[in-house]
């Protein structure tokens, strides 16, 4: 800066601050709408306390000790486990052949105007208000007048299971209508992913004599490698905090058997009035989003800092 | 220099962002902000905010009131806000904090809800009240407990924070057809109840429609437990008045009994994982012949069940049964017309508004079952009026404690599903019951 002279200088300054001035309301927005209630929460969670004009009583680190030693807790992080099975790896796998197959088999065979409809039709969950969904997946699974154990008593079915009522089948339940929710997402983006592929690549691939899955292999998948990442991530995260699904289904029964985080925090905090201690889950639910988002972040820069040297 | 402006810019957003903040807190009940705006440009009118749907027969009352108390107070006018009943349950601590606070509220009665405002300090003492209005003379012993919470929050003495206009009970509803063909005449005692039952189940009926997944449940296993019990239990149970046992005694023989009408198939094993209303369907449908729940149901069963005739009897063999006064009228803390709003509420507890929803099936605490001309009404009411009479409304299971009614309901589950032997899930009942007392009571 000292060679400038001063008056590029000044120019320079004044445009930094320009700069600045278009960062305004997202920084302001940032403040408002995570920041300040993520302080706030932390703060709540040192305390014990019951809500409203009650008073705060100081209670350290009590809320999270308290924590470590709450079953409940605990079962509820298990079953986070089984939420990322339910929306990211199934759904992801599932997707990744729909998307082949429709681009690959039926955009190309049968007519690119029916794999958009198959694609919006996959995506339909996703639009569909959770609460809606979770009234007719609520009425499929009722064990006694339910759709689906009609059926099963039809195709002779003595003693069809009690879907959301028996806690070994709950979550797998549950797990099922996330995963219908799930497909359409990953579904549209590798769609979209694979029509960036360039077709000059299969074409060679296909002169050299590879077969479908060859080239599935070593072209589509390498090359959408950042759409999975994406999808990991996202959904990831999406599956982490899930709480709606489980909200409308089962409200974390029966015997907790479908608990997760979101929902645990949610019922101390206003169904228990234990603020303090629903802020404190929600404090280590966040904390754990972020490493989980980091570890996946850090492991796509690798990945894409491999790539670039290879291809170098 | 570079380094200052950057510091500058940082301070002013950072203040932008504190005034953001400060707003976004502000206006956190955009709902209520154009009521209360008006409340304070025009001191006549009240705010009152409920969540009955508008065919019930409190929401027909509580119009009847509105008239009388407008054409009682000129220039005053009463202002109706629907909310819903979970948006209040979960914000109302939030919202009431606030300043655009609605001056009458409807309020679920209990320690964990209206009880927890009161001891948060959200809800005006209505003592003096209940003396100038007489609403302590007017009200049974059993129907005030749910109006007066003491410092921690507990129901049942301290001072008044609510009144109810109407009240409930769990009754059972049973399809009179079903008795009819199968030979089976009304039980009078808990022996002939059984007996129904068993009879029913010989013929390949189950005879019990439930729903583990929500309330329903709860409330039948309460109903078994205060078969054993007196008042000293509920009083302990329910008000800590003395120590509750959960390995003997009343929960432990209701929880038996309990598990035993499940193993004997009374109750369907599939009730686990339904809700309260897939009970109801499935009763209107006539698929059981008989519902144990509460009187809420009343309106809509009266109005559904076409194909078979209704009856009710109350819970057989019991002098104490599930119940208490409705939901209570509050008024928040910094309501701007606290003094109009007791006059209204008053008005509510009026012959006019209670006669309105007495013949609507309403059960009004102060009502006159004489103007009712529909029999089945006239059934319920004069069930409820012989319970109240008794001292018989024995409160609901999931009030002792916060966060007890998903503990309960977990509980049913777990008897029902035999996850556990029904002892060892009493047990763990009482493990959080007596936590969640020692938060409330210190003891």
């Amino acid at each position: 800066m000292s060679v400038q002279t001063p008056r590029v200088h000044r120019a320079a300054r004044r445009r930094q601050a320009v700069y600045w001035l278009y960062l305004l309301p997202g920084v302001i927005a940032l403040t408002a709408v995570i920041i300040v209630p993520f302080g706030l929460n932390v703060f709540y969670s040192l305390h014990r306390w019951k809500g409203g004009l009650s008073p705060m009583h100081w209670y350290g680190f009590g809320n999270y000790t308290d924590l470590l030693h709450d079953a409940a807790f605990w079962s509820s992080f298990r079953n986070s486990v089984w939420m990322i099975v339910a929306m990211v790896i199934v759904p992801t796998l599932i997707g990744l052949i729909l998307a082949a197959v429709l681009f690959d088999y039926i955009g190309k065979n049968v007519g690119n105007r029916t794999a958009s409809f198959l694609r919006a039709t996959y995506y339909l969950p996703q639009i569909m208000p959770v609460a809606v969904a979770g009234i007719v997946w609520n009425w499929i699974f009722n064990a006694e007048t339910g759709s689906l154990n009609a059926m099963l008593h039809s195709i002779g079915v003595a003693h069809p299971p009690n879907w959301l009522g028996s806690p070994s089948t709950a979550l797998p339940a549950v797990m099922l209508v996330l995963v219908w929710i799930q497909i359409g997402y990953p579904t549209v983006i590798f769609m979209s992913a694979l029509q960036r592929v360039d077709p000059e690549l299969y074409e060679a691939a296909e002169l050299d004599g590879a077969g479908w899955f060859r080239r599935f292999r070593a072209i589509t998948i390498p090359q959408i490698k950042p759409e999975t990442f994406v999808i990991t991530l996202t959904c990831t995260i999406a599956a982490l905090k899930v709480f709606a699904p489980i909200y409308v289904l089962t409200r974390g029964g029966p015997e907790l058997s479908t608990l997760v985080p979101s929902y645990y925090s949610f019922l101390n905090f206003f169904d228990k009035s234990k603020v303090g201690y629903g802020a404190a889950v929600a404090t280590v639910l966040t904390l754990v989003i972020v490493v989980v988002a980091a570890v996946i972040q850090l492991l796509q820069n690798r990945s894409a800092r491999r790539d670039e040297e290879g291809v170098r | 220099m570079i380094r200052s402006t950057r510091l500058k810019v940082v301070a002013a957003t950072a203040l932008a962002a504190l005034s953001l903040a400060a707003c976004s807190s502000g206006g956190s009940s955009s709902s209520s902000s154009s009521a209360a705006a008006g409340g304070t440009a025009n001191p006549t009118t009240l705010t009152f905010w409920h969540y009955e749907g508008d065919d019930s027969a409190m929401t027909q009352g509580w119009n009847a009131a509105i008239k009388e108390f407008e054409a009682a107070n000129p220039g005053v006018t009463v202002k109706v806000e629907k909310q819903t009943f979970e948006q209040l349950q979960k914000n109302a601590k939030i919202v009431l904090a606030g300043n655009d606070v609605p001056d009458v509220m409807e309020y679920n009665k209990g320690n964990a809800t209206a009880g927890q405002l009161a001891s948060q300090g959200l809800l005006t003492d209505l003592s003096a009240d209940a003396t100038k209005y007489g609403w302590d003379s007017k009200l049974s012993s059993s129907v005030q407990t749910t109006a007066k919470y003491d410092e921690n929050g507990l129901m049942g003495s301290g001072k008044w924070y609510g009144v109810p206009s109407y009240g409930e009970y769990v009754t059972v509803f049973y399809n009179k057809d079903m008795f009819d063909k199968y030979g089976i005449s009304v039980p009078t005692s808990f022996a002939d109840f059984e007996k129904a039952l068993a009879t029913f189940k010989q013929n390949g009926v189950t005879p019990l429609a439930e729903a583990g997944a929500e309330y329903p449940l709860g409330q039948l296993w309460y109903e078994l437990v205060l078969n054993k019990a007196d008042r000293s239990f509920v009083d302990n149970f329910e008000l800590f008045k003395g120590n509750v046992d959960f390995t003997s005694g009343p929960l432990l023989d209701g929880t038996n009994t309990l598990a035993d009408w499940v193993s004997k198939g009374y109750i369907s094993k599939d009730s686990s994982g339904l809700k309260a209303e897939d009970m109801g369907t499935a009763f209107i449908a006539g698929k059981y012949p008989i519902m144990v729940s509460g009187s809420w149901w009343f309106g809509r069963l009266n109005k559904e069940v076409t194909s078979f005739k209704l009856g009710q009897f109350t819970f057989p063999g019991n002098k104490l049964n599930p119940g208490s006064s409705g939901n209570l009228l509050v008024i928040p803390k910094n309501s701007k017309n606290a003094a109009l709003a007791a006059k209204f509420i008053d008005a509510t507890l009026g012959k006019t508004s209670q006669d309105t929803m007495a013949k609507l099936g309403g059960l009004p605490v102060a009502g006159d079952s004489s103007v009712i001309t529909d029999p089945n009404t006239k059934t319920l009411q004069d069930n409820f009026d012989s319970v109240v009479k008794s001292d018989g409304l024995a409160f609901y299971p999931d009030w002792p404690v916060a966060g007890f009614y998903d503990q309960l309901v977990s509980f049913g589950q777990t008897v029902v599903n035999g996850s556990k032997a029904p002892a060892d899930a009493l047990k763990d009942l009482g493990t959080f019951y007596d936590s969640g007392r020692k938060d409330l009571t210190g003891k």
